[in-house]
């Protein structure tokens, strides 16, 4: 007690002994007494304890982990998860925090007697200290790199967010990204390509890695043609944007090499949130948003139902008479015949998503624990199309010595998805969208009944062809397609650090994943009118298990030179197990269970995957400014023939000219790098040898030869990477820009290569090809207001890729990306010579089509018939190309707004040029419900004023009916008619958040409370690239981000669902 | 000391990274890894009539396959069906080579692999063998009576290049293979294939009787063009035994809705195909029991065809709406239950009566009268689709009403003045009438034999949308203003570009939809 008292008193004694010489002399008598007489009064006066916050000036948002230290001593603390701390600080009055975060400007705040002190920090991308995530989750300082990459704040994905997809939540924010969604509703897989399309058969999504390791992101089916289809979910949807620290885009090559195979598309790493020291915490964040329909076919609301401009009542066709509320009999009785303008509209629901979640997070310094809990409930647009995730999260850093840490974490989803729908042809989205003009919605809701045993079954409607289909009503409460999803992802890592030169990391990760997909249609589906109705159930089991050992260290070779290293061994394992069974109809009508089946077949698969690899990379350091990176990686592939091996290199330098060279003093930071590298891809599993495989039919079934003749001699994929950047900082770190330009080659191509079917084969693979992207990345951040109370943050990227189809193979020129073969409007193909994506489709003839040798071009004057009606392709079958789905360029534009604690943020985005066919209007057209389809309804009022083939002017007038069916024709129709120019801007994410004033003591500590919106407007969209004389221009009535599927079959929209905008409402409260 | 045990930890480190790239570099299991374990890699004799299965499904176009490579094409060219929907040009003789390759790629990818296996498993003298031989004849005679010259020789053999043959050929060598085929099985016993046999479940009987109405059916394609030929291979057909009674002997194939191999007409569901006016103009007509049987009533409860090639704008015409018009028969409605197993057409018995009927006609050959010949084909096809009263099928026979005129929107008039009641000098369209009515619904063999008979005009389409035949109304045409066969196809000549060529000059004209095969002759 008394020794304790001593203590206490000399120390304080000591510290007013500096409260006292600090202001030296000047210092009265009066001063020195009041400061006594304090100290006397409270000696903790003194020793103050300071609390505050640390946030980001930009947005706001806490920032954990920062460092804030009290000048000149080693007392210091760091901010636990919601950016707070708490600092005993000796000299409250005149102490001053130094205050640091990688990535912000380090900021001095004197104290100034205050107990709580909040801080904000200014971003500072120049600062030399700051580490970015690379391949393999291996931290490096940003300017070592020899390559360009893009950070994404984890707060950009939580704020503004899409129920689908965290993916989608990119769109517009990165350079030389395209995003896709497929539009099967609530969870569809999306497709995110970097630098443009590089691989003809395979796939060319980005790798997703998620805490060093690429985890699996296969959907279960696409649909890869507009015949339609179901579109799976991914495994990137189930990546919960709550848990994400944050996110790297490494886009080229040479940034992935160490990933090897399938790193040849770029790699999206994201780093998940660990525990943090200290003080517990814990934070919620509820969220919810209202969605509904962005854009919908712009339809007439002229003429009803009918033919040749009578009235039908039970016609399926938009052709009838005009609209005057004239009282008819049809399909419901007697009805008036008055436009229904918003029966399309009005068949959606507004979707609704809730996001609950709830992270704590806390430990000591041995060991930092994040639990999280998330639940997301997302109502889609689509009736009964609903999706429920579950996901558990646990994350236990230990520090178990000063040599040996540890780092684990497991993460259970838990997914369920009702109700998808397919999209195509056979969905109700196709149905829906050709009701008559002048049929309520109120009556189609009739859209079954019971018959005499109790069944469920159609009620009449009108439609064009009732055999193809049906009432959308009848789609979505008598079909579904349901899924559900368990997968556990886990790691453990231990990390030995062997001397202060030199660690080993080990690390064991598993990515399990078991689907179940069942579909059940009631009797009287269509497309699924097995007896009794039908069933089918299969499981889709996928394991991915990694192990990795990595040694690194760094030495000083002299005062200048440094050097890092590291070597390892990676052990990849991948397996994918599927069942099926179908019940070929139900004995017991609309039961669906197998039990009841009618033929129950059966089916299953295994394909497995191993590779084994070891990699070595050095990064050596001269002065610090100057730098070389090196890696070489071998690769053991179990799909390639023995020896099974292959190795590919990279090699890069940067250096840092502002370091360098003495440069104007405007230029702060300059520095410049390139860099080349090579990655392989191991191709396809089980593809050396023939095979012979069984089917299901009549007798005992069948036995057959596999159609595709083996590859024995298999060799790997190479995509060769080269890129040179340039990263500046001027006018004081107000204004940086990154300038990147690549250009990659992709060679050896696993191809399926027709043959001559004669041979006893369709096709046989071959590795061949050379397909090239080049192209430029333009990044570029600013402060144009940054004193005062407002500030003003603006950042830019803008992209532009350009491919070359440099080579196929010798026989083959060209190749269609649908396996399905052409469909019902056009088909990307890839052509020598041409560029990926390149479009096929019918055209309308010019005259100039009829010419021969080089006078023969798509151009000169319209060919119509002797009737007047359109000449089209669709006569002969001739497909002449149309355009590229592929943008030219893309950009995007945020700007984010702090003024007195409201944070809003607009981020405007968009894509100059490509061309996407709207299948969707084709097949309308056809029904009469186009708004451009309400003029010259009257017979012989269009003229088109187009000549013969032989360019003799034709005088016969035409009408729309004849004119829409011609180009149209139905299911299988003529493209170029309804292909638009897929330019277009919009308002991409809106936000604005506020950080409610929370009283100090209270349970909560902070609450920001945030309006946000998604796909608010357009700003510009594209028009339709055929004028068609004597109709106005036809803009896109639809969104060219939605996709039939996320394959590489796009660029065709059919009967796609609309995208959304959506509005809502987030909170987060930090207690 | 401390320095040494450092040095030990990252030599230490080191071992242990060495030892688990050793542990790892075991690439011993990669092959197993990579094996497909859900299909067989190696077949053993047990297995080989597996194959034989799925030859006989696949050569006889099931499930979707039937649409693209039968219905569209051949079933519309001989007038079955008409089509109700414009975006199928095919009707308007427009070829998506995208759909008719249906017909092609999987005879050479799945029907020939599967027989050749079975040639080389099964040694030559085995009555597995000789049912492999007959069922390749019967594969590739409807595959060059659709193109012409095809690969043949060379089918099945891998490579990138793969010659064509001319016709004689083929149909020379289909009859050497008929020949030793047949002498294999005379004396022959027991079940080849057994139950895998989905036709005749290892009848021999049947399979020679099958065999030999094969080689009188070919025999009499070819007898304009190679007379002499003709008449020894129908000599040694008649010689054997024929297809006889039905239903015992008609050639059926077995359909499942397990898998894809469900009876492909089922498909008519869909509303784009509807009975033909030619089919109304013959089978009202005619007062045929079998309309009833063939076709289903209309809406207005009566029986309506409509006319092939119309153009989208004549589809806007209440008359062309599928709605107006019948649809396929009722057992192939796959609105009701287990019709998806409805077995597929193969060979009619009546067909082998008509056969005879022209063999005595255009050959002289035959012990009987074509009369006799004529009226038992009648008879037998009656049967085969469950009209087995006598007294009925004896009026029938003796009918002398004649085809009437459609009534469809074209006003046409009646496709033909032909009775049903044999005379000698309408014969030949008589024979040919009555065995396009019995061949019902298998178009390839229907096509085929009104382009070799010629005695029987088909209405001419009313627009024709391919510039190879521009006007086939046109009376002062010659008598092959029709559709005589399907040009090359587009994959063939971008990945057989080179053989393709040299095929036209195998094929005697110019590559188009006009161009007669070798067989097909003016009269």
């Amino acid at each position: 007690m008394l020794t304790l008292t001593r203590f206490g008193f000399s120390l304080k004694t000591f510290k007013l002994k500096a409260v006292y010489l600090t202001p030296n002399k000047r210092m009265s008598k009066k001063l020195q007494l009041i400061g006594l007489l304090l100290w006397m009064a409270s000696a903790t006066a003194f020793a103050q304890t300071v609390t505050g916050k640390v946030t980001s000036a930009s947005d706001g948002a806490a920032i954990p982990g920062a460092s804030v230290l009290v000048k000149g001593t080693t007392t210091g603390a760091a901010t636990d998860i919601d950016g707070k701390y708490s600092l005993n600080v000796s000299n409250p009055a005149n102490a001053v925090l130094v205050v640091s975060y990688i990535g912000y400007r380090t900021t001095e705040v004197p104290v100034q007697g205050r107990s709580q002190v909040d801080i904000s920090l200014e971003e500072d991308a120049t600062q030399l200290g700051e580490v970015v995530v690379t391949a393999l989750g291996i931290s490096r300082e940003a300017k070592t790199l020899v390559y360009a990459t893009q950070q994404v704040k984890a707060s950009s994905l939580t704020e503004v967010r899409d129920a689908n997809n965290v993916l989608n939540s990119l769109q517009g924010k990165l350079a030389n990204v395209v995003i896709t969604q497929g539009s099967g509703g609530v969870g569809s897989g999306a497709r995110i390509v970097l630098r443009g399309n590089r691989s003809i058969q395979g796939s060319n999504n980005a790798l997703i890695v998620v805490d060093g390791v690429p985890i699996t992101n296969g959907t279960n089916g696409t649909v890869t043609s507009d015949f339609g289809g179901l579109q799976g979910t991914d495994g990137a949807s189930n990546i919960n944007p709550d848990d994400i620290e944050s996110m790297t885009i490494l886009r080229g090559a040479s940034a992935a090499a160490l990933y090897g195979s399938a790193a040849g598309n770029g790699v999206i790493l994201i780093t998940t949130k660990k525990g943090s020291k200290d003080r517990l915490s814990v934070s919620v964040n509820s969220g919810v948003t209202a969605e509904r329909p962005f854009i919908l076919p712009d339809l007439q609301n002229e003429y009803g139902q009918g033919n040749s401009g009578t009235l039908i009542g039970t016609s399926g066709e938009s052709w009838g008479a005009k609209m005057t509320g004239q009282t008819f009999t049809g399909t419901y009785g007697s009805r008036k015949y008055s436009a229904q303008t918003d029966n399309v509209k009005d068949f959606f629901r507004t979707g609704l998503s809730l996001n609950n979640s709830i992270g704590i997070s806390g430990g000591s310094d041995k060991m930092q624990t994040y639990l999280s809990y998330t639940n997301n409930t997302v109502q889609g647009i689509m009736p009964r199309n609903d999706l429920d995730r579950h996901t558990f999260n646990l994350r236990i850093t230990n520090n178990i010595s000063k040599k040996l840490t540890t780092d684990a974490k497991v993460t259970y989803i838990m997914q369920d998805i009702k109700s998808k729908y397919s999209t195509g042809e056979g969905g109700p989205v196709m149905e829906l969208y050709q009701i008559p003009r002048n049929v309520a919605l109120d009556d189609a809701k009739k859209f079954e009944e019971i018959n005499n045993v109790g069944i469920p079954v159609p009620a009449a409607y009108p439609v064009i062809n009732p055999a193809l289909y049906q009432n959308p009503y009848w789609r979505v409460n008598r079909q579904e397609n349901n899924e559900s999803r368990s997968r556990v992802m886990g790691f453990m890592l231990a990390k030995y650090q062997i001397n202060d030169w030199l660690s080993v990391t080990g690390r064991a990760n598993i990515d399990k994943i078991g689907d179940e997909l069942e579909s059940l249609a009631y009797q009287g589906t269509l497309g699924l009118s097995s007896a009794g109705g039908a069933y089918s159930l299969s499981r889709i089991g996928v394991t991915q298990k990694w192990f990795d050992l990595i040694l690194s260290g760094s030495n000083k070779l002299s005062d200048q030179v440094k050097l890092e290293y590291r070597a390892g061994a990676i052990l990849q394992d991948n397996k994918t197990t599927s069942l099926f069974a179908s019940a070929n109809g139900l004995n017991i009508p609309n039961t669906f269970s197998l039990n009841f089946a009618t033929n129950r077949d059966y089916g299953q698969g295994e394909v497995q995957v191993q590779t084994q690899s070891v990699f070595a990379q050095a990064n050596l350091s001269y002065k610090d400014a100057l730098f070389v990176d090196a890696s070489l990686r071998n690769d053991w592939d179990s799909r390639l023939p023995s020896p099974y091996n292959y190795m590919y290199p990279s090699v890069g330098a940067s250096a840092i000219l502002s370091d360098l060279f003495s440069l104007p003093d405007a230029l702060s930071f300059l520095k410049l790098s390139a860099n080349y590298a090579e990655v392989g891809n191991g191709g396809q599993a089980q593809i050396r040898f023939n095979t012979y495989s069984y089917s299901q039919g009549a007798g005992a079934g069948f036995v057959a030869r596999g159609l595709t003749q083996a590859i024995p001699n298999l060799k790997p994929e190479i995509v060769r990477n080269i890129e040179v950047g340039l990263e500046g900082k001027l006018l004081e770190n107000r204004l940086g820009f990154t300038v990147t330009y690549y250009k990659s080659n992709s060679f050896n191509q696993l191809l399926r290569l027709k043959l001559p079917v004669a041979s006893g084969f369709y096709d046989k693979y071959v590795n061949a090809g050379n397909i090239q992207n080049q192209g430029v990345e333009f990044v570029l951040s600013g402060s144009p207001i940054k004193e005062g109370a407002l500030t003003w943050d603006v950042a830019f990227n803008f992209g532009l890729n350009r491919n070359k189809v440099v080579e196929l193979t010798e026989t083959v020129k060209e190749f269609a990306v649908s396996e399905s073969g052409f469909g019902r409007s056009a088909t990307p193909v890839v052509k020598e010579g041409g560029s990926y994506g390149d479009m096929k489709g019918f055209v309308w003839y010019r005259e100039n089509d009829f010419k021969t040798g080089d006078a023969k071009s798509h151009s000169g004057r319209f060919v119509v018939n002797a009737d007047g009606t359109p000449l089209t392709s669709l006569t002969t079958g001739e497909l002449q190309n149309i355009g590229n789905f592929n943008p030219r360029s893309t950009m995007g534009l945020s700007n984010t707004f702090e003024f007195k604690g409201i944070t809003a943020r607009l981020l405007i985005d968009g894509r100059v040029g490509g061309v996407i066919v709207d299948g969707t209007e084709q097949l309308l057209a056809y029904n009469g419900a186009p708004a451009a389809t309400a003029n010259f309804r009257a017979a012989n009022s269009w003229a088109l004023n187009g000549v013969s083939k032989t360019g003799s002017e034709v005088s016969a007038k035409t009408n729309a009916q004849a004119f829409w069916t011609t180009a149209s024709g139905g299911r299988y129709g003529t493209a170029e008619f309804f292909t638009y120019d897929a330019t277009n801007f919009r308002v991409r994410e809106l936000s604005v958040g506020y950080n409610l004033p929370v009283p100090e003591n209270f349970a909560i500590k902070s609450a920001r409370l945030s309006l946000v919106a998604r796909n608010l407007f357009w700003l510009y969209r594209g028009s339709a690239v055929v004028e068609i004389p004597g109709l106005p221009k036809r803009k896109m009535g639809f969104d060219p981000d939605m996709a039939l599927g996320n394959g590489n079959w796009q660029g065709v929209s059919y009967g796609t669902m609309p995208s959304t905008r959506s509005i809502g409402v987030n909170l987060q409260l930090t207690f | 000391m401390k320095r040494f045990s450092n040095l030990f930890k990252v030599y230490g480190s080191a071992l242990l990274l060495c030892s688990v790239v050793l542990v790892m570099s075991c690439t011993d299991k990669f092959d197993d890894i990579n094996t497909n374990k859900n299909a067989l890699s190696n077949l053993s004799a047990g297995q080989l009539p597996f194959l034989f299965s799925k030859a006989q499904s696949v050569a006889t176009n099931n499930g979707w396959n039937y649409q693209i490579a039968q219905n569209l094409f051949h079933d519309q060219y001989c007038q079955y069906f008409a089509n109700t929907t414009t975006y199928f040009p095919s009707d308007r003789l427009v070829i998506r080579f995208d759909w008719i390759r249906a017909a092609w790629n999987p005879i050479y990818s799945e029907v020939v692999p599967q027989l050749q296996t079975l040639l080389e498993g099964y040694e030559a003298g085995t009555a597995e063998n000789a049912i492999a031989k007959i069922w390749w004849v019967y594969t590739f005679h409807r595959l060059t009576d659709t193109w012409g010259p095809v690969p043949y020789t060379k089918a099945g053999i891998a490579g990138e290049g793969i010659a064509y043959d001319d016709q004689q050929s083929i149909y020379n060598d289909l009859f050497a293979k008929l020949a030793e085929a047949l002498n294999t099985l005379n004396g022959k016993s027991g079940t080849p294939y057994g139950s895998f046999d989905l036709i005749y479940g290892g009848n021999i009987d049947k399979w020679i009787r099958f065999g030999n109405t094969l080689r009188l059916r070919m025999a009499i394609r070819i007898s304009a063009a190679d007379k002499p030929k003709a008449t020894s291979e129908a000599t040694a057909a008649l010689g054997g035994k024929l297809l006889e009674v039905s239903p015992d002997h008609d050639a059926l194939i077995t359909r499942t809705e397990k898998g894809a191999d469900f009876n492909g007409l089922t498909i008519m569901d869909w509303n784009e195909f509807r009975m033909s006016a030619t089919m109304e103009s013959v089978l009202k007509g005619y007062g045929d029991p079998r309309m009833q049987v063939y076709f289903s009533e209309a809406a207005d409860g009566g029986y309506h065809g409509l006319r092939n090639g119309l153009t989208s704008a004549d589809m806007a015409e209440p008359k062309n709406k599928a709605t107006y018009n019948s649809n396929k028969g009722p057992r192939w409605d796959k609105t009701k239950p287990g019709t998806l197993e409805t077995p597929s057409n193969v060979m009619a018995t009546a067909e082998a009566w008509f056969l005879r009927a022209e063999a005595k006609e255009i050959l002289g050959l035959g012990s009987g009268t074509t009369k006799e010949y004529y009226e038992r084909g009648i008879k037998e096809s009656m049967k085969q689709w469950g009209i087995t009263d006598d007294a009925a099928i004896a009026a029938y026979t003796a009918s002398t009403k004649t085809p009437i005129a459609p009534e469809d929107f074209t006003n046409a008039p009646a496709v033909s003045s032909a009775p049903v009641k044999f005379d000698p000098a309408l014969a030949k369209e008589q024979i040919t009438i009555q065995k396009w009515l019995a061949l019902f619904p298998e178009g390839v063999e229907a096509w085929a034999d009104i382009r070799r008979s010629r005695a029987f005009k088909l209405y001419p389409v009313k627009q024709s949308d391919n510039a190879d035949l521009p006007n086939p109304a046109d009376v002062n045409t010659p008598s092959n203003n029709w559709i005589r066969r399907i040009p090359f196809i587009a994959d063939e000549k971008q990945t057989n570009g080179a053989e393709v060529e040299k095929a036209v000059s195998l094929l005697g004209g110019p590559d188009k939809i006009s161009t007669p095969l070798w067989w097909d002759k003016n009269p």
